[in-house]
């Protein structure tokens, strides 16, 4: 009672100085919890978004020529997905897969185009090569220019993803249900993700039909080709599937999620796009319905196969791919 | 000294409010879909008790569900449980980085012997098997077995095999020609009339897609004959014991798991029924009974494959007409075939586990006992 009294008594002396202080106390306690818990968001996204230095000059200047867009303009963006393994300098990989993905906020349609990695092409640096070699060569900026300059398309944004990284963002995500088009089998997988040997090859089996896969099960799904009569446009038809079901998944992520998000794309993840268009994105990701997708994949109609310099390599029929590719891309 | 021991509290609870604050947006995490780690099935009592015993698989575990309680049997690499005709014995994958082997199990999960012998010293010649399935005498064992192509070795087509239980693999021999580099044949299911059907892969000229078609074939090395069309891209067949209906999984070339059953007469299908269209469903397996069907299907925000019970109404027209085969040339395929027919009223399917994590490429093996 006594006790109660001389709290009441300390209470009541205090002056209005010190509860504010109290009050501003824990305002900042509070404050410095949640900048904690978001730090790795933080410095994931400070590192990895908003390289503009990386989109090619002429993009850049349009860009910086014309006024910032809506939120809800349409913009083009080229996924870039590479082997981030110990076969390469981290900045000089191949890309395995180039999808250029028109998004529509307004009208919740995406578009996507797979650009076979074997597509034999000029490349922005110099010389002609596989369209996979653009980004060994000279990075994002490479890759962009040389698929604006071949297919008269501009991209506005790119975003690059290692190997790992889709891995552990799968895994993240607590898998992906896919149907499995087909039995996928390949006896000469490369064993190149975290391996102690990268030039070893393993074999691989997904079984056909609805499943829920694991990174490394996705990875392997998206990644063999050796025994797919479709070769590279199987494996495209695959990767663009995957990328829906990991889409479908995004719907049940919460911002609280985006540390634990940041720490498993530390390093594996780029992208030009700032926070600002990402935070519009994410909304329009999971509004549009899986039927408002429109994936296209350039078939072999498309291309004919040749031996070009000893390489097995695609030449493009550029009369028929420019007329599909500006039907959605401008 | 009291105001500097009110001074230490008030700062104590400032950081504990702090690491409050971390605490509380970390407890915002969606739960079931980051880091999510599925219970294991002795921890769950299933909502709904079926009848007899069911053998699944989930995370290279084999429980046995009975009595409305799940047991694990096996742990280690297995998958695809299957169980004898006389519900003695069980046969199951074993499955490691490079191959697989079907091995003989008691109903307690203990090796009795290993069937097939599929590693190697060189990587590039080991072999898969996989969907293993008894014949009805329980005398063969039908499943899936990757051939080496000496022309190709990039080539890999699943080919279905069959080898008695009681003898080796060597004395194995094809049922099934794969078409090639589609990734071949699977899901075997042999008849009484010594038939078999089974999943055969193909790729469309058309769309440059993969589809699958359930096909039967009379015997060892025929060409058989496709029981659905390929839009309807039909696969895992699930014969009821009275060897009447199939059922079977249609995706129609999307990212959807339809339940279907058709009535079959031994050699041809009637008109394919949708029971379930709303639900990712995978795997059936009907009750011993041939009353319902067991299946799993991916739920909620984790997307984890469950254990559902569907009771199957009594079909419209139960005998099929010869005209409502499919052709036997999956090239050349323009005969009609049997339509999908809408059921009279939605079915209620009963979810029977919640939180696991079921391997949707293995049925569930159901017996009566």
């Amino acid at each position: 009672m006594i006790g109660s009294r001389r709290g009441q008594r300390l209470v009541a002396e205090l002056p209005i100085t010190t509860m504010v202080l109290v009050i501003l106390g824990f305002v900042i306690s509070g404050s410095l919890g949640a900048f904690a818990y978001f730090l790795p968001a933080f410095m994931t996204a400070f590192r990895t978004t908003g390289q503009k230095s990386d989109i090619p000059v002429a993009s850049a200047t349009i860009v910086a020529a014309t006024p910032a867009p809506a939120a809800d303009a349409p913009f083009t963006v080229l996924l870039l997905g590479s082997d981030d393994d110990q076969k390469f300098d981290p900045d000089h990989v191949l890309t395995q897969s180039m999808i250029l993905v028109r998004v529509e906020p307004a009208a919740k349609h995406v578009t996507m185009l797979s650009i076979p990695r074997d597509l034999w092409v000029p490349l922005s640096t110099g010389g002609s090569a596989k369209i996979d070699a653009a980004y060994a060569y000279g990075g994002p900026k490479a890759a962009i220019a040389t698929v604006e300059r071949d297919f008269h398309v501009h991209i506005d944004e790119y975003v690059w993803i290692g190997l790992r990284g889709l891995t552990r963002m799968i895994d993240l995500l607590g898998g992906v249900d896919v149907v499995t088009s087909n039995p996928v089998l390949d006896d000469f997988y490369p064993n190149d993700v975290d391996s102690r040997f990268p030039y070893g090859i393993t074999r691989v089996a997904v079984l056909p039909g609805p499943q829920h896969l694991n990174g490394k099960m996705a990875l392997e799904y998206v990644r063999s080709r050796h025994s797919d009569l479709r070769g590279d446009f199987g494996r495209s038809f695959r990767q663009q599937q995957v990328l829906l079901a990991l889409r479908a998944k995004t719907k049940y992520l919460s911002p609280a999620d985006l540390p634990d998000l940041a720490t498993v794309l530390n390093g594996e993840f780029k992208t030009s796009m700032g926070l600002d268009r990402i935070r519009h994105l994410l909304p329009v990701a999971r509004q549009v319905a899986p039927e408002a997708v429109t994936q296209i994949v350039l078939v072999s109609g498309y291309t004919s196969a040749e031996q070009i310099d000893g390489q097995y390599a695609l030449v493009p029929i550029w009369a028929r791919i420019l007329p599909l590719v500006h039907q959605s891309f401008p | 000294m009291m105001r500097r021991g009110l001074t230490l509290i008030v700062l104590l609870a400032m950081v504990a409010f702090g690491v409050g604050v971390y605490a509380r947006l970390a407890s915002f995490k969606t739960r079931g879909v980051v880091a999510a780690s599925p219970n294991a099935p002795p921890r769950v009592s299933p909502k709904f008790r079926l009848p007899g015993t069911m053998f699944l698989a989930q995370g290279g575990s084999i429980y046995r569900l009975q009595d409305g309680l799940f047991r694990q049997i096996a742990t280690g690499n297995w998958t695809q449980p299957v169980l004898s005709p006389d519900h003695s014995q069980l046969v199951a994958v074993a499955r490691f980085a490079d191959e697989s082997d079907l091995y003989l199990l008691d109903l307690n999960g203990n090796i009795q012997r290993q069937l097939t012998h599929n590693a190697s010293r060189v990587v590039d010649f080991d072999h898969w098997s996989f969907y293993p399935r008894f014949s009805p005498d329980g005398q063969t064992l039908f499943y899936s077995w990757d051939p080496k192509n000496q022309d190709n070795l990039y080539r890999v087509d699943l080919t279905i095999y069959a080898m008695p239980v009681a003898g080796p693999q060597s004395r194995a021999r094809s049922w099934t020609e794969p078409y090639f580099w589609t990734g071949g044949d699977v899901q075997p299911v042999p008849l009484r009339s010594g038939s078999l059907l089974y999943t055969k892969f193909d790729i469309s000229d058309q769309t440059n897609q993969p589809y699958s078609r359930i096909w039967l074939t009379t015997r060892a090395g025929a060409v058989g004959k496709a029981l659905t069309l390929p839009q309807d891209n039909c696969a895992q067949p699930a014969l009821s014991p009275d060897e009447t209906m199939l059922a079977m999984i249609c995706t129609a070339g999307g990212q959807t798991g339809q339940l279907v059953v058709a009535p079959f007469n031994g050699t041809t299908l009637g008109p394919l029924r949708h029971l379930i269209d709303g639900q990712l469903c995978a795997a059936p397996a009907w009750s011993p009974d041939g009353n319902g069907l067991a299946y799993f299907a991916a739920t909620g925000a984790s997307g984890h494959f469950q254990l559902f019970y569907l009771a199957v109404p009594p079909a419209p027209s139960p005998s099929p007409s010869a005209s409502t085969a499919a052709s036997s040339s999956p090239k050349t395929s323009t005969t009609p075939s049997a339509r999908p027919t809408p059921s009279p009223a939605p079915l209620v399917p009963v979810q029977v586990s919640y939180d696991l994590d079921f391997d949707a490429t293995a049925a569930p093996a159901w017996s009566a006992s």
